[in-house]
């Protein structure tokens, strides 16, 4: 498979912490779950991926070509939700989607037809009036009517409700078997579960894995530090807060 | 740049940067600061930055596949269509005041400032200040607001102030008359350029800030 998005020693520094040497590859067609802590550094990593925040170093590199130089061609083949995230909350979504769409090459409008139907998203709506998971939905349709070839996604299951949370991850796997590439941000270990192909791990900043999700599995489950995500990930960030509090 | 124009216009655009524009009628009005028009129409502009902030426009922009800089030059191209349009509104008026209007009562023994080649030299003035002392710093941070419409209100104050103070000084009464035109448009035309070269340069360093924020 081919890389849609390689990066390497991202680092970027504000007073009081330091994330990186991060380092990852999303492959064409896969799901990378990136995974961590809440202020583990995830959305700055997806923020100077999507140079929203510029890096102090590293590269990035997205269909083989560098972000820096490319950011509008690169820009029309990747899809950003981040999360629930919504854009001026009181238009209607007609209105916004007729803006956006002139900005990109390959805006389908029969996709978006297809898709709003799909999610149930009515166009007479505001962005206000939708729920949490509806404006995911959304945000999600924006991405695919321009046929963004990988989407990056800042924990778009935070605040949804269980079933939401499972219709999106059966989107998300629909949209593989499509060929389109996921980056999503969670802190939700068994949304990586139902859907992950690889799974890269942040702690306070720090890269702690970047693989294949059963390699990493099969590492700790030989190593005894764990069967599934949840335990991996306790034991890796559980502190001791009864030694902490102890007079 | 045409597609983010429309942006501007239906999505970021408050509707009172629109409706501010009546402010400009203030050119007609006798025994009255008419100079704070301007100032209203900038107040107008204000409220579309505020909406902005309160509506995530810079960060949907931001992702868009546009270059990031002219995110900020869609926004100056904006705000000097309302200041020009606002320009031409005042002008007419100011043209119907002078050549119409030139002898009524109300105008000859008008103790304030009348509406002429300098009043319009001063209102570009107060648009210059506007774009120079609050859009261009807006752009370092693309959210805290404060302090550089403080400095405009400041700013725009003190010109409304000095512009209602010069024609009382001896020997520049003919500053509230339609006397002496060919220095009067001498005046609206470096006015012009203190307004164009003042926008050029602000937008400019908007954009170098805008390019290096982290937002």
């Amino acid at each position: 498979m081919s890389a849609v998005l390689t990066v390497e020693n991202l680092v970027k520094t504000y007073p009081g912490f330091r994330l990186g040497p991060v380092s990852f590859t999303v492959e064409a067609g896969s799901i990378m779950g990136f995974i961590g802590r809440n202020g583990a550094g995830k959305s700055t990593t997806l923020k100077s991926i999507l140079n929203l925040v510029h890096p102090d170093g590293g590269s990035i590199r997205y269909f083989g070509q560098a972000l820096s130089g490319n950011e509008r061609a690169i820009k029309q083949r990747v899809g950003f939700a981040g999360g629930a995230v919504d854009y001026y909350p009181r238009k209607p979504i007609a209105e916004i989607i007729d803006v956006t769409r002139r900005f990109y090459e390959n805006w389908d409008d029969g996709a978006w037809e297809k898709y709003a139907a799909a999610f149930s998203i009515d166009p007479r709506k505001t962005p206000r009036e939708l729920s949490e998971g509806m404006k995911v939905k959304l945000n999600l349709t924006i991405a695919l009517s321009h046929r963004a070839e990988l989407l990056i996604l800042d924990e778009p299951t935070s605040g949804l409700d269980p079933v939401s949370r499972e219709e999106l991850l059966e989107i998300f796997l629909a949209l593989k078997e499509k060929g389109a590439a996921i980056l999503f941000s969670t802190h939700i270990t068994s949304d990586l579960d139902k859907c992950a192909d690889h799974i890269t791990y942040i702690k306070k900043g720090e890269l702690v894995a970047s693989e294949s999700m059963e390699a990493f599995l099969s590492r700790h489950r030989k190593s005894g530090e764990g069967r599934d995500l949840e335990e991996i990930m306790l034991r890796y960030e559980k502190e001791d807060f009864r030694e902490k509090f102890a007079d | 740049m045409k597609n983010l124009l429309i942006k501007e216009t239906r999505l970021s655009a408050h509707l009172l940067s629109y409706l501010f524009l009546a402010f400009s009628l203030m050119a007609l009005i006798p025994g009255y600061p008419i100079l704070v028009g301007a100032f209203f129409v900038c107040f107008g502009l204000f409220q579309t930055f505020q909406n902005g902030r309160e509506t995530n426009d810079v960060l949907y922009s931001a992702l868009l596949p546009i270059d990031k800089k002219d995110v900020v030059k869609a926004r100056y191209i904006f705000v000097c269509l309302i200041q020009a349009a606002a320009f031409v509104l005042t002008a007419a008026l100011t043209v119907l005041r002078m050549v119409f209007l030139g002898n009524a009562a109300p105008y000859v023994n008008n103790p304030m400032m009348n509406s002429n080649p300098v009043f319009l030299a001063w209102t570009l003035l107060i648009f210059t200040l506007f774009n120079v002392l609050f859009v261009g710093p807006f752009y370092k941070t693309a959210y805290k607001f404060a302090k550089p419409f403080i400095a405009f209100i400041a700013a725009s104050l003190l010109s409304v102030f000095a512009a209602e103070l010069f024609h009382h000084l001896p020997g520049l009464a003919f500053l509230n008359t339609s006397e002496r035109l060919p220095v009067q448009f001498a005046l609206l035309l470096f006015a012009l350029v203190i307004y164009g070269s003042g926008t050029v340069l602000s937008c400019r360093a908007a954009q170098r800030n805008f390019e290096r924020l982290d937002l």
